[in-house]
């Protein structure tokens, strides 16, 4: 006994003095960043535009830290409205998240607020704003995390290569928040610039008529693979950049290149490509995995990835290009020094060819049918159909029962990266004796309104999902939408079980593509409010997403007043989207007004003549979408008329119900139904007893720019009209109506 | 009089509106490489865009007189059109693909396009470097010499492989022409004995299916010829041992339902008789290493 205290007197000091002397030699070096957020005049197309800029640049700075550092941020908000940063696949307290309303109140104008953290992971990641549509003007930019140089997980030829961050991008000279409101309202201008509009005319042309019919049987509206128009690509903030030396080192042949490449698009996918040869994919969002050498990549929404590349020749810049998913647009780096090698382009998509794939997966309710194939890891892409590198450009001559016909990799010689191709250099197995907890979920969606949610229930409506610290979640995504979402998960990474054992790819971000099933899981091992949503900007802000809370947690201190927060966070997808149009014609005023939101329409239309024979009408529904396709919409209403005598006498209806009345204004009751075809069959009984049953569409896609219009009921009225689109505001339309005659004139539509 | 100022002035007005349909426009006369008439017309075509800019090419001195909107575009931004249309030119490379869809006359020599030091990315890091010691030609053995002559047939044979896989008969006739002349290049006596015999065996077959293929464009044809091709193609790489692992593949279906081999440098099949038709038809029947 005696020794033993002795020696504790002895060693005990001595320990101390020891870990003193440690955590000296490991002193956490802090490493501060002052980030001024301002509003800024930029012009990337020849017109000057609003966009935010943060120390005067876009992208934000590049902010480099090694592992085991204290991040110390501090945001200056030099702006008249609100903002946050949040650091994209950081694993930090949740207070430091930097999800307005949700983990922090909003850094208020002309405030500064400090993110302050430890640095306990490596890898590529970037930060962007969280609030509202600011991610979309120019608030991203590059994170970086070096690993420790005595770091056992080191990689000799890789870590050490000369190395650069990209980050991907997109500007629109259009304001995101218009956009928003132009997806909301299914407008058609981006098909337009984008030369995907899908019309009968153009079907006609390539034989695909029968295509172009059985989609709008099917209740379908042309489709793309992106929705939003862009004007320019850039990486790093521009279109094209020479990368003629690293570091203050000329680059050689024979050199490799390390890219650490962040997707900071706010809807972009983009295709990677080298002229130089292959590509080797060494990690992915942040994670190392084995070096696995391919031709050609597709980042999505939010994803990073680190590449290496290598310049195979003298004297020559060889082209690095990004491509967005639509191929409209790309930007390109030359790497090297010299004459550029360019890199074939990606060919034009063959819509119809998707379109007919699209028909074949859809069932008359709505839902996909993957007719057996188990889809799950973009192993199988529906898009290869469209695509002319692989499929060729002629009509595809395969079998229908072949079971690799949506494989790229068996169908061309071209290596494309898909996630069962990644596989991480550690084990990721989670506790083997933790409880695990199953979660399951349907990516759910409606093209036509711009509807998406999870389980059909956007942020808004659903509860926050209760997890316990220290369980396993699995989380099993199916993606019922026909669009495919980038599904990023806060503060954690997951293991996407890819078919890798032990070895699953540790992640944040999953790219899952229609009717596509995934499954994921992670250890719940940081208590806060962790967001869980789809990366595509317009996705989230619509509500496409879930919180994860911590069971009996404690009270985060940057949320003084929580209900306040919930509600501020809720309004981004309960907000209404307002659409207007007015058709200034010869025999009168033709127009409507609406306001909408997920599942509320607030819509009044009018017909105003210009004596009163011609009359005067207005009808004003309040409705509410029922069902996930949102093809069910009853509605009370209210309608008012005045006439004196108008060119049609007819007063009588189908029912031989007359109405003599010149002066009537009415309430009503009534349903809207979208038929196939996309034809709107409305049902309407109003007050003083008169039925009404009527057919409606207004869009049906002639020619590229040509609209064909139609509209019968019962009350014997009528309506056809065509109308030629000139841009996003003015069309010239000319139409035959019961009521008013002929007329011709033009319209303007916000 | 004032009616004469007024035509004046008219006349003046047009006609300098005719010449500067490019506003802004700045004229470069520039290198851009090519061979003939058609050239010009598809050199000239990449580079129009209505008043924005425009390119007359000469024949004779291959340079390109550019004019464009300095303030909408750039002399780049037309030249990599150019490029990206299949011509190389001062600033930009044509992607291989746009060169390889030329027209035969129009497949000009490639000079600016460098020779690539590196061909395996990935393996290079692994091997140390060979023949450190000794940086002249002469140093190398004769073995590296002899494996050098017989891997470019081999690699020109995978080439013209892909092509058919592809179902492109431009390209399978150009690489099937490009066999040929790796085939004349091989100096036989350098080659060991047990090659040299097999070699001399399969010479005169292998180059005329060479020929036939480079002498059409059409693909059944072509693969006709292909299916000998492989044949001797595979004897000869059984005993020349290839520069890495080649895969001697089958498809049950070709030739009429007699079936036909071929090589391939990768494991999976991608069967050169039927393309897209039937791309993974087929089996890897040999492994041959090095």
């Amino acid at each position: 006994m005696a020794i033993q205290k002795t020696l504790c007197k002895k060693v005990l000091p001595l320990a101390i003095l020891f870990t003193l002397l440690i955590s000296n030699l490991f002193a956490q070096k802090i490493v501060r960043y002052d980030l001024y957020v301002k509003d800024t005049i930029i012009n990337f197309t020849g017109k000057a535009k609003r966009a935010i800029a943060v120390n005067g640049q876009i992208p934000m700075p590049t902010l480099t830290f090694t592992e085991g550092d204290t991040a110390e941020i501090y945001v200056h908000n030099e702006m008249n409205e609100e903002t946050s940063l949040h650091w994209h696949g950081l694993f930090l307290p949740n207070k430091e998240d930097g999800v307005p309303n949700l983990t922090q109140m909003p850094i208020k104008p002309h405030t500064t607020h400090i993110y302050r953290f430890p640095i306990i992971q490596n890898g590529t990641h970037w930060y962007h704003s969280h609030s509202g549509l600011q991610e979309q003007i120019g608030m991203y930019g590059n994170f970086v995390m070096l690993k420790k140089t005595n770091d056992p997980t080191f990689r000799k030829g890789i870590d050490d290569l000369p190395t650069v961050p990209i980050l991907l991008s997109e500007w629109t000279n259009i304001k995101p928040e218009n956009i928003h409101r132009m997806l909301h309202n299914a407008n058609d201008y981006p098909a337009l610039k984008k030369n995907a509009v899908q019309s009968y005319g153009e079907a006609i042309k390539v034989g695909h008529f029968k295509t172009k019919l059985k989609n709008e049987w099917k209740r379908m509206l042309a489709m793309d693979v992106s929705d939003v128009y862009y004007d320019k690509i850039l990486m790093n903030g521009k279109p094209s950049t020479d990368l003629t030396r690293i570091e203050g080192k000329q680059l050689k042949g024979g050199d490799k290149v390390r890219l650490r490449i962040s997707n900071g698009g706010a809807s972009s996918y983009f295709w990677l490509t080298y002229a130089g040869g292959k590509i080797t994919v060494v990690a992915n969002d942040g994670n190392d995995v084995e070096p696995v050498e391919v031709d050609r990549l597709i980042i999505a929404v939010s994803e990073t990835y680190d590449v290496v590349v290598t310049i195979p020749a003298e004297n020559t810049a060889f082209e690095f290009l990004a491509t967005t998913e639509d191929r409209t647009n790309s930007a390109s780096y030359y790497i090297g020094n010299g004459i550029k090698q360019l890199v074939s382009p990606q060919p034009r998509l063959k819509y119809f060819e998707g379109m007919k794939m699209m028909n074949d997966m859809m069932k008359m309710n709505g839902d996909l049918d993957d007719m057996g194939m188990n889809m799950s890891l973009n192993q199988m892409d529906m898009n290869v159909v469209m695509y002319p590198e692989i499929t060729g450009d002629a009509k595809p001559k395969q079998d229908d029962k072949d079971p690799n016909r949506y494989n790229a990799n068996a169908l061309a010689d071209i290596v494309t990266l898909n996630y069962a191709m990644l596989r991480s250099p550690i084990n990721t197995a989670l506790p083997k004796d933790a409880p695990v907890k199953e979660l399951k979920f349907t990516l759910t969606g409606n093209m036509n309104r711009y509807v998406w949610s999870l389980d059909n229930k956007v942020v808004s409506e659903a509860d926050k999902i209760l997890i316990k610290k220290g369980e396993n979640i699995r989380i099993v995504i199916y993606n019922n939408s026909m669009m495919r979402h980038p599904m990023h998960l806060h503060g954690h990474d997951f293991r996407l079980l890819n078919g890798q054992g032990d070895n699953a790819p540790l992640k944040n971000i999953v790219d899952i593509m229609p009717m596509e099933t995934d499954t994921l899981e992670f250890n719940a091992n940081v208590e806060g409010d962790w967001f869980f949503h789809c990366h595509i900007l317009y996705h989230m802000m619509s509500g496409m997403g879930r919180v994860f809370t911590y069971e009996n947690q404690a009270a985060n201190p940057l949320i003084p007043n929580p209900k306040l927060a919930q509600r501020k966070l809720f309004a981004d997808d309960r907000k209404m989207h307002f659409m207007s149009q007015n058709d200034f014609a010869t025999n009168g005023n033709d127009g409507e007004m609406m306001l909408q939101n997920t599942r509320w329409s607030i819509g009044s239309e009018w017909r105003l003549g210009y004596h009163d024979m011609h009359g005067y009408e207005t009808e004003t529904h309040i409705g509410r979408y029922l069902g996930k396709m949102q093809w069910l919409m009853p509605f009370v209403g209210f309608d008012w008329r005045y006439r004196k005598m108008g060119i049609d006498e007819q007063e009588k209806n189908l029912f031989g119900q007359t109405n003599t009345k010149d002066n009537r204004a009415v309430l009503s009751l009534g349903v809207n139904y979208t038929l196939p075809m996309l034809v709107r069959f409305q049902t309407e009984i109003f007050t003083d007893g008169i039925v009404r049953l009527q057919l409606m569409r207004e869009d049906i896609p002639v020619t590229k720019r040509l609209r064909f219009a139609f509209m019968v009921n019962t009350d014997k009225e009528y309506m056809a009209g065509l109308n030629y689109i000139f841009n996003r505001n003015f069309s010239l339309r000319t139409h035959y109506d019961s009521d008013m005659g002929f007329g011709a004139g033009l319209t303007f539509s916000y | 009089m004032k009616s004469i100022i007024l035509l004046a002035a008219v006349v003046l007005l047009s006609t300098t509106a005719c010449q500067s349909q490019i506003n802004n426009a700045k004229t470069e006369t520039v290198k851009v490489y090519g061979n003939c008439g058609m050239c010009e017309t598809t050199i000239e075509k990449a580079a129009n865009k209505k008043k924005i800019s425009k390119a007359d090419w000469n024949e004779e001195t291959k340079m390109a007189s550019i004019t464009y909107d300095s303030k909408k575009t750039t002399l780049d931004a037309v030249l990599k059109n150019i490029a990206l249309a299949g011509y190389d030119n001062q600033s930009f490379l044509a992607p291989d693909a746009a060169y390889d869809k030329l027209p035969g006359c129009c497949k000009y020599d490639r000079e600016k396009k460098q020779v690539a030091i590196v061909t395996q990315p990935a393996k290079d890091t692994t091997k140390p470097m060979q023949n450190h010691g000794s940086h002249q030609h002469d140093g190398m053995n004769n073995t590296s010499q002899e494996t050098n002559q017989l891997t470019v047939v081999f690699d020109t044979y995978f080439a013209l492989k892909d092509a058919l896989v592809k179902t492109d008969g431009n390209t399978a006739s150009a690489k099937a022409k490009d066999l040929e002349t790796a085939i004349n290049a091989v100096k036989m006596d350098k080659l060991p004995m047990n090659v040299h015999t097999v070699w001399m065996k399969v010479l005169n077959d292998l180059k005329e299916d060479a020929e036939h293929i480079n002498g059409t464009k059409d693909i059944s044809h072509q693969r006709d010829h292909f299916m000998s091709l492989s044949k001797n193609m595979y004897e000869l790489i059984k005993v020349a041992k290839p520069a890495e692992t080649v895969y001697y593949q089958f498809c049950p279906m070709a030739n009429d339902g007699k079936g036909a081999n071929w090589l391939s440098k990768e494991s999976g099949v991608k069967n050169p008789y039927y393309g897209s038709q039937m791309l993974t038809c087929g089996k890897t029947v040999e492994t041959i290493k090095q």
